[in-house]
């Protein structure tokens, strides 16, 4: 009779402690994941022929467009994105690089800034362009990415020469900053 | 939000996979001849409380609690889901179980065997997450060479009726064997394993990075999940496929009760050793090969435009093998190993201390064991336990088990028997209901049956 009075209190016990400690689920509205990812962007190897026409003549504006399937499922979690742009150039003149975003109108609706400055006959260069947080909605209107080389004028009246072996490199890659608010 | 945190504490708070260790060869009911169909039964017959006889649920995560994540004690919860993601294994897996009997019932047969038949409804869910899969998710891909390798991901969910009918025979005083026919009926089946392949990223040569798929091998076979005829999901769709209009398999399940000595009994069974035949609704997924890319190199042709995401696109489908596939499959089901040694003393003495009942006895110890083998994931657990009969009206059980979630589970069964109706119930990690938010797995079973002795 005592065994089953002692087990049917410890029965009773552990039943009836039975319990929670303070949990606040509401916390969740306070959880941050911050994800960075990174991805390979374009590369350019350009060598004269690139910027002459087909007489030989400079080209001062070289364009050429890659499309953006960009779906929007990341837009409410991307914060920030972060483009790295290493260029390299042995031709004796200056370049610019301006990426333009366009919408699926092909009308433009964001030039990233700063427009890349590539001085003559300079080695490694790096640059970082961010996109901030509230331009991130442009990228999600974007259809295409348009690339656009600018040939400044030379300083001393040269021009490019089909036999130049000059070379315009450029390498880069994205960064994308995710905060997952909302799991 | 409330409901996704309502639904996470439910998803901790029952459950996990497919142990029943304390309903085990407990107190003689009905329900040990599913968890041994070599199970020794002194019942005449019996029935179950149709929908009621036994309802279960099991389930847990090895990785955390919600305690660690939801404790309201002042640590800022991006700090605790920092510390959870730093403690997590090389691979953690969540597991969850629900059966439902609808139907169970048994009889003694005039050659003295025992016929049992009964029909249940069963979802069984487990995923196995690798601890790559998380940190990519929580950290990102930053990390130079790292790879992230989803080797170890693999998953299975599957809901079916079971419909079975099982014989128990006593050989001799010392053997009694069984087994038991199931009919499988699927609803739905998903399942994903012996997936390889990993991602990465390294310094490039003509960009800043290369990015790599490496050895990709990633299969995930379903059926019942995509429609291509246009049935509508709704609870007669359900209905209808538990009762044999799915996925169609066949298993048995074998048993045996061995009395060593006359103090000394070693019990064992294996489970569910059968296959579901996927034909109806069959929906596969494969990922083969491999990828690797530097990024777009433009070319600025003004004679030749290029269209570069179309390139890549094409580059990446003839590297990367992408097919659905509409063939059937078997599915096998997980296989559960049982096992036991117990040993039993006390007998019953009236107050002139005379045996009120020869070889019957008052108590039982002893020690089982059990494992779960599947193709998704296999482990094994161990268990001590503790029977005690108060009287022919009331028994207990109580266990200490060790596995994957916890090494410190006590559970406690308890049968009482008013009459013909026995009302059970069963629970384990008692210890986790001083904090059930802490605890990382639980289960029980509760039922009612109404089980008829013979008068002799």
């Amino acid at each position: 009779m005592k065994i089953t009075k002692f087990t049917a209190a410890a029965i009773i016990i552990l039943f009836f402690q039975g319990c929670t400690k303070d949990v606040d689920f509401n916390q969740f509205d306070d959880a941050k994941i911050h994800s960075t990812y990174i991805t390979t962007l374009i590369y350019l190897n350009l060598t004269a022929s690139d910027f002459l026409d087909d007489f030989n003549r400079e080209i001062a504006v070289t364009t050429d467009l890659v499309q953006a399937p960009i779906s929007n499922d990341s837009e409410p979690y991307l914060e920030k994105v972060e483009f790295t742009v290493i260029t390299e150039n042995t031709f004796s003149r200056n370049f610019k690089l301006s990426i333009t975003f366009y919408d699926v109108f092909n009308a433009p609706i964001y030039v990233l800034q700063p427009i890349i400055n590539v001085p003559e006959n300079s080695s490694k260069l790096t640059t970082i362009i961010e996109i901030p947080k509230q331009d991130i909605p442009s990228i999600y209107d974007t259809k295409y990415f348009g690339f656009t080389i600018l040939l400044s004028p030379s300083t001393n009246g040269s021009t490019i020469s089909i036999n130049d072996i000059s070379t315009f490199n450029l390498k880069s890659s994205a960064k994308l900053f995710f905060n997952y608010r909302k799991i | 939000m409330r409901k996704l945190s309502f639904f996470i504490f439910l998803v901790y708070a029952i459950g996990f996979s497919q142990n029943k260790q304390v309903l085990y060869d407990f107190a003689g009911l009905p329900q040990t001849l599913l968890l041994n169909p070599g199970a020794e039964v002194e019942n005449k017959f019996h029935f179950g409380m149709p929908m009621f006889s036994q309802l279960s649920a099991q389930g847990g995560f090895t990785g955390f609690s919600t305690y660690d994540i939801f404790a309201d004690n002042g640590i800022d919860i991006n700090d605790k889901i920092k510390a959870a993601v730093n403690n997590y294994g090389t691979a953690e897996f969540f597991a969850f179980n629900q059966q439902l009997e609808v139907l169970n019932g048994g009889f003694r047969l005039p050659n003295n065997d025992f016929l049992s038949f009964g029909y249940y409804e069963d979802v069984d869910f487990l995923a196995k997450i690798p601890r790559d899969i998380v940190d990519l998710f929580y950290e990102g891909n930053t990390i130079i060479n790292r790879r992230y390798s989803i080797d170890k991901l693999a998953a299975r969910v599957e809901m079916l009726g079971v419909l079975h009918l099982g014989l128990s025979k006593k050989m001799n005083e010392k053997w009694n064997l069984g087994a038991r026919a199931k009919i499988y009926s699927s609803v739905f089946n998903a399942s994903t394993k012996s997936n390889s392949g990993s991602f990465y990223t390294e310094e490039g040569t003509q960009n800043i990075y290369r990015q790599h798929l490496d050895n990709i091998n990633f299969l995930m076979q379903t059926s019942g999940v995509f429609f291509r005829n246009g049935e509508e999901i709704d609870a007669s769709y359900v209905k209808s496929k538990l009762l044999f209009g799915g996925n169609l398999g066949f298993g048995i399940d074998l048993g045996f009760t061995h009395h060593y000595s006359k103090q000394w009994t070693i019990t064992g069974s294996i489970l569910d050793l059968g296959f579901v035949n996927n034909s109806k609704n069959v929906e596969s997924f494969l990922y083969k090969g491999d990828y690797e890319v530097e990024g777009v190199q433009l070319n600025f042709d003004r004679n030749n435009p290029q269209n570069y995401w179309s390139d890549l696109k094409a580059d990446f489908d003839n590297s990367i093998l992408s097919d659905t596939l509409y063939k059937s499959f078997i599915s096998f089901r997980p296989v559960k190993l049982n096992g036991s040694a117990s040993y039993s003393f006390g007998q019953k003495q009236d107050e002139c201390r005379y045996l009120i009942d020869q070889g019957f006895y008052l108590n039982k110890i002893g020690l089982q064991w059990f494992s779960t083998v599947g193709a998704v994931h296999s482990y094994m657990a161990a268990t001590l336990f503790y029977e005690h009969r108060f009287s022919k009206h009331f028994q207990t059980k109580l266990t200490y088990t060790a596995n994957p979630f916890s090494f410190t589970n006590i559970g406690l069964g308890l049968s009482a028997n008013i009459g013909v109706v026995n009302l059970y119930f069963a629970a384990d990690n008692l210890l986790g209901l001083n904090n059930i938010y802490n605890a990382k797995s639980a289960s029980f079973q509760l039922g009612l049956n109404f089980i008829f002795k013979d008068k002799n």
